[in-house]
């Protein structure tokens, strides 16, 4: 059992992202953790729903934001490390993974 | 009577002077201080541009205590306002403004940067009033045919002459997705949109103690609800950061909202995200939702986390000012009443009248789908500078006196009179993505502006049940790279419009009748999405 890393779900944020990142210039790889997707025009309301759809698919969990504090919802390093809390020690791969106690 | 959309303003500051009228981004300016600022804005129009024609003035701003000001400060010299948005691209900002012929402009912080690139080709002398600039000197000597005032050259708020506006003269000009890739401008008097403030404010009772949601740009016209419903009884309107736009829930309970109004899709985010828990919103007395169509789900989850607040949904094109038909949701009844799971859009206003009709204008039988033609007090005045439009939009059925607006709605005719109207899509290619209007053919026109595009066709994809999630193009032709036409039509259309991907076809897929057949496309979508 392997749990899925912050820096896992990080690289697969970045990649779903690297259109968009590259449009403005940015490389994925040099993202900082304090990088807020939402002010810096990567991503809107739709978007983070696409993201959200992409990241359940991706880890096979039920992802739920109430508990994280809205300023982090959209800043890389925070988010990460939420959803790492929240799925990361309850599977061996990235695939096949239900997240428990979630709606 | 017919009076000034203003005019609920100034009677609240009188009345309210020390309430607060704005918040944006935890700066509250109260009535008089927001009274204070548009005028003197005001005054410096009447003192500097006293002649201007057409009788516009253009708001270059994003939620900030300067898009306020502008908007009021336009109304109160006696002109319409123009909103104009920093976010859309250069080029579409620049034709709109070429388009309504504006020669003055209010401009705050974050627009100056763009400035340079709005005034590329505008040859017009403009008066360029920038109340959060100190220092204009450097613009002044690159534009030298404009004039530029900042901070320190405005006038003395004690300069305004109160001018009276007629009730049928534009209180805002507000431009729309055009099908050949050019905005049209709609024209909205004074009388309608009063009209619309009026039966709002009585409707949901509002008072000064009320606190509405801002989640609207100024050129979404939507936001007049928001301003002057809130502004005619006293109440504070509350604009969330672009920061807040994402965090919707944190922005409500923050705030102690009252009034939420919002497209629905806002409401399918909170649900996606789990932000739409029970009882999460007390403070919420109305939730109103428009510009798109309404999920029934998110409408019951809604009751669920608002469950001190009534559930309406709003429906109405810019044509007919903000909205025209209403729909309370009951949690017993509407169930039923949804088609599709979408909620119907409800029976007209006071003083509205609805036909639904055939493609001949012919109006269709009780139970029977057709196009929804709408007339009354708040039917706008057509588009600006556009007759041909106008008169294939605005025209008088069979058997009719009355001028009606052609929404492009196709409804189902009500059985009964009391009977709500219920939505089924639209009758041609015009789609909502995220609540945005937006005509397919001008995302079309603009790909096949592009060098070596022959043909080009934008389905609204993917398909949510509120509209569309985003834009999807087919295109033929010679040389054609997808970044190139992506990074191309970015420059030009808004974001929501821009096509998330480009598919670069040998030949577009044809039906029976030689048509491009959009069926084949979306099909191709749907098997490898």
């Amino acid at each position: 059992m392997s749990p899925i890393a912050a820096s896992e779900i990080r690289t697969f944020i970045l990649g779903c992202l690297q259109g968009p990142l590259e449009a403005k210039g940015l490389c994925p790889s040099s993202v900082p953790d304090d990088f807020d997707l939402s002010t810096e025009g990567i991503i809107d309301s739709m978007g983070m729903v696409e993201l959200v759809v992409a990241l359940e698919h991706q880890f096979d969990a039920r992802l739920d934001f109430d508990e994280l504090d809205p300023e982090s919802l959209t800043v890389i390093g925070p988010l990460c490390r939420y959803i790492e809390k929240r799925i990361g020690t309850k599977t061996s791969t990235a695939q096949g993974f239900r997240a428990m106690g979630q709606e | 009577m017919a009076r000034a959309l203003h005019s609920g303003f100034i009677r609240s500051a009188e009345l309210f002077p020390k309430r607060p009228a704005i918040e944006v981004e935890g700066q509250i300016l109260a009535y008089r201080e927001l009274y204070a600022k548009a005028v003197s804005i005001a005054a410096t129009l009447q003192d500097r541009a006293p002649v201007v024609e057409p009788p516009f003035t253009a708001v270059f701003a994003y939620r900030s205590i300067t898009s306020f000001v502008g908007v009021l400060a336009a109304l109160f010299r006696g002109h319409g306002y123009v909103p104009l948005n920093p976010t859309f691209p250069s080029d579409r900002t620049r034709t709109m403004l070429l388009r309504s012929g504006c020669s003055t402009i209010v401009v705050d912080r974050e627009s100056t940067k763009q400035l340079d690139e709005i005034f590329q080709g505008i040859t017009q002398p403009m008066l360029v009033v920038m109340p959060d600039a100190v220092e204009v000197a450097e613009f002044s000597r690159k534009w030298p045919r404009h004039t530029f005032l900042g901070a320190r050259n405005l006038a003395s708020s004690g300069v305004w002459q109160p001018t009276t506006a007629p009730p049928n003269s534009i209180a805002y000009l507000l431009f729309t997705s055009g099908s050949t890739g050019i905005p049209k401008g709609v024209m909205v008097s004074h009388s309608s949109v009063t009209h619309f403030v009026d039966f709002m404010v009585k409707r949901y009772q509002i008072t000064e103690e009320d606190r509405f949601s801002q989640n609207f740009d100024m050129t979404f016209d939507l936001s007049a609800f928001d301003m002057f419903v809130a502004w005619q009884r006293g109440a504070c309107v509350c604009c969330p950061s672009a920061k807040n736009l994402i965090s919707p829930a944190r922005f409500i309970q923050n705030s102690a909202l009252t009034v939420w109004f919002s497209v629905p899709s806002v409401g399918l985010f909170m649900k996606r995200l789990g932000l739409l828990k029970p009882n999460r919103f007390p403070s919420l007395r109305w939730s109103l939702f428009c510009g798109e169509a309404l999920p029934a789900d998110i409408a019951q989850d809604w009751v669920a986390a608002a469950p001190n607040s009534v559930v309406e949904n709003l429906y109405g094109p810019t044509e007919l000012t903000i909205a025209c038909t209403l729909y309370r949701w009951d949690p017993q009844r509407s169930p039923a009443e949804c088609h599709f799971g979408t909620v119907p859009i409800g029976r007209p206003y006071p003083d509205m009248h609805t036909i639904i009709t055939d493609d001949d204008l012919k109006e269709v039988s009780p139970g029977q789908v057709g196009e929804l033609l709408v007339t009354g007090p708040q039917l706008s005045l057509g588009y600006w500078r556009d007759a041909e439009r106008t008169a294939a939009a605005f025209v008088t059925p069979h058997g009719k006196k009355e001028t009606y607006y052609r929404t492009g709605d196709r409804v189902r005719s009500p059985l009964k009179g009391t009977d709500p109207i219920v939505y089924l899509g639209r009758t041609d290619h015009q789609v909502k993505v995220r609540g945005h209007r937006l005509e397919l053919g001008e995302v079309e026109a603009v790909l096949k502006q592009q060098p070596g595009v022959d043909s080009a066709v934008a389905i609204g994809w993917p398909l949510t049940t509120s509209g569309a999630g985003g834009v999807v193009a087919f295109v033929t032709g010679t040389s054609v790279k997808e970044n190139v036409l992506r990074n191309s039509v970015g420059a030009i259309l808004p974001s929501y419009a821009v096509p998330r991907e480009i598919r670069i076809l040998p030949q577009l897929p044809l039906n029976v009748n030689g048509k491009v057949d959009r069926g084949a496309l979306c099909s191709m979508l749907e098997a490898k999405p």
